[in-house]
């Protein structure tokens, strides 16, 4: 079972290099219209770089993504906190992130556009409404269960609501802040690229046009960029976390 | 891993079950008394407000671009009595259930496979997360291409956005699944077929439900997806007709039908998991 770091490693080389392999055959064998293999692909990613349009438009995006995952963030890290502590407001608000977590993101933007138009704000609105569930349910399952002896040293220090929740409940949770803004993060990308590409812009759009494409190339070269955003971004969150609460991946090899 | 960890913690989330480390919840009440105790009664004053809150929203707002409560309902009952909807959703069932029967069998196998080989878990890890990095909705100009806009292309979508989900879900639990189990088949000389009935099945049955909810949640997503994204028809093309007309009260019709498939099926899988599995605590 157990394997050396260099094992584990040329392991894991060895299959990319056999699923890269597969790839090329397979694109060989069904040409560039129908799946363009590995080499072609860099060829054309080389000259999406050279255009300039795709990285453009993968950082306009990406600012309108950043604006409405942080909103979802903001309003989504105090309301889980308040669920996981006041009873009340748990049984009134459980069930309608319940409904929001089921409803697809797609079957919400044609709503959007009618209440809000394609502009910038129909695209916040849906990586919004696609991210705020998860980040609200992580944390309020760590709202649940906080250590009582936290809230009791709060509470003898005669701390006000918002003191408490930013001095206490915020640190004690950021395990779960982390978690949730990470699987958060997963769905606001996803969101992003659902909402651009029924309104046929930016990065998503890019991806939709060149889906008209007679080689596929350009299309598998924008599919990559998105998938080392994506990689890069949820590594980045990894070591903010471990940066901002060090204790939880103790804690987790721990138990 | 890193995806493994979060589609657990996912897990987690959406059962709304706290996760192993945390203390348990009777040693640690929230603050709370009277109604909020009751789930039934409280159930119905969450919807209430939930309504009310919805009818305050639609009277600031034009109706075509935000209906009240009670016109979306008019119109439900209204294209139901006229079988619009339940005809359109029994067609949008076909593609969701045969792209999800799909993905359970492509993906259990190879979730096996990937949690009980160490090996091959460590050379299709890589390969899996990068593919599942990238948002399903992104491959619909390839599902175009290779499947067209109709039946085919639908079912592939949908099988598409569940199959990496369940995967990563039935590997992550056939890599946890508890060691002692096996040694007391082993220590029993259960092998072959026997041990895969009756020690394997019985302890992989709470993370395949697992699997199967977190999957049957991205089929009914990617069910309005493909009919949105590709050849629209059904319910997509019903909503899509709707925004035409500027008229609201359709689409927030459509999008409470979804929201009741989707719980439906959630409350359906609890429900048998329950029933098959009492041994299997929930909390």
């Amino acid at each position: 079972m157990t394997m050396s770091r260099t094992q584990r490693l040329s392991l894991q080389a060895l299959g990319i290099f056999i699923a890269l392999t597969v790839w090329e055959i397979a694109g060989r064998i069904l040409g560039d219209a129908l799946l363009a293999p590995p080499t072609a692909v860099a060829v054309a990613y080389v000259e999406l770089l050279r255009d300039g349009a795709m990285l453009r438009e993968l950082a306009g995006s990406l600012r309108q993504m950043a604006v409405g995952f942080a909103l979802a963030c903001l309003i989504g890290i105090p309301a889980g906190t308040a669920m996981g502590r006041v009873k009340q407001i748990d049984a009134i608000v459980h069930p309608w992130v319940s409904m929001l977590m089921v409803t697809s993101v797609a079957a919400v933007v044609p709503l959007y556009i009618l209440l809000l138009g394609t502009g910038f704000w129909f695209r916040a609105a849906v990586v919004f409404t696609a991210s705020v569930g998860y980040i609200v349910l992580t944390t309020y399952n760590g709202a649940r269960g906080i250590d009582l002896r936290l809230l009791d040293v709060g509470r003898a220090f005669s701390a006000g609501a918002l003191q408490m929740f930013r001095m206490v409940l915020l640190p004690a949770l950021y395990p779960y802040i982390v978690t949730g803004v990470r699987i958060g993060l997963v769905h606001a990308i996803r969101a992003m690229v659902v909402a651009e590409m029924f309104i046929i812009l930016g990065y998503g759009g890019l991806i939709y046009q060149s889906g008209l494409d007679t080689s596929t190339a350009p299309l598998l070269g924008l599919l990559m960029t998105l998938m080392l955003f994506s990689i890069a971004a949820n590594q980045l969150l990894r070591l903010a976390g471990d940066r901002l609460a060090p204790w939880y991946n103790q804690r987790l090899s721990l138990r | 891993m890193s995806a493994n960890k979060a589609i657990l913690q996912k897990e987690h989330t959406q059962s709304g079950a706290a996760p192993e480390r945390v203390a348990p919840t009777s040693r640690n009440p929230a603050r709370g008394s009277g109604w909020s105790q009751r789930p039934g009664l409280s159930y119905l004053i969450s919807l209430a407000a939930g309504v009310l809150v919805w009818e305050l929203v639609s009277r600031q707002l034009p109706g075509v671009v935000f209906a009240s409560p009670l016109a979306t309902l008019q119109r439900l009952v209204e294209d139901s009595i006229n079988l619009k909807l339940p005809l359109a959703l029994a067609h949008s069932l076909g593609h969701m259930t045969l792209g999800f029967v799909l993905a359970l069998l492509v993906a259990v196998p190879l979730g096996f496979l990937m949690g009980r080989n160490e090996k091959a878990f460590v050379m299709l890890d890589p390969v899996v997360n990068a593919i599942y990095a990238i948002p399903t909705v992104a491959f619909v100009p390839f599902l175009i291409i290779w499947f067209g806009l109709f039946f085919e292309g639908r079912t592939a979508l949908v099988f598409v956005m569940c199959v990496f989900d369940i995967l990563v879900t039935v590997a992550a639990g056939a890599r946890n699944i508890d060691p002692s189990l096996l040694e007391v088949g082993r220590s029993f000389g259960v092998r072959g077929w026997q041990r895969m009935r009756l020690v394997l099945l019985p302890a992989s049955m709470p993370f395949l439900f697992t699997a199967m909810r977190i999957g049957m949640a991205r089929a009914v997503n990617a069910m309005i997806t493909a009919e949105l994204f590709l050849a629209t028809v059904y319910l997509g093309k019903y909503m899509q007709d709707s925004a035409a007309r500027f008229d609201s009260a359709g689409i927030l019709a459509v999008i409470v039908i979804l929201c009741a498939v989707g719980l439906g099926t959630q409350g359906a899988l609890k429900r048998l998991e329950s029933r098959m599995l009492p041994w299997h605590l929930q909390s």
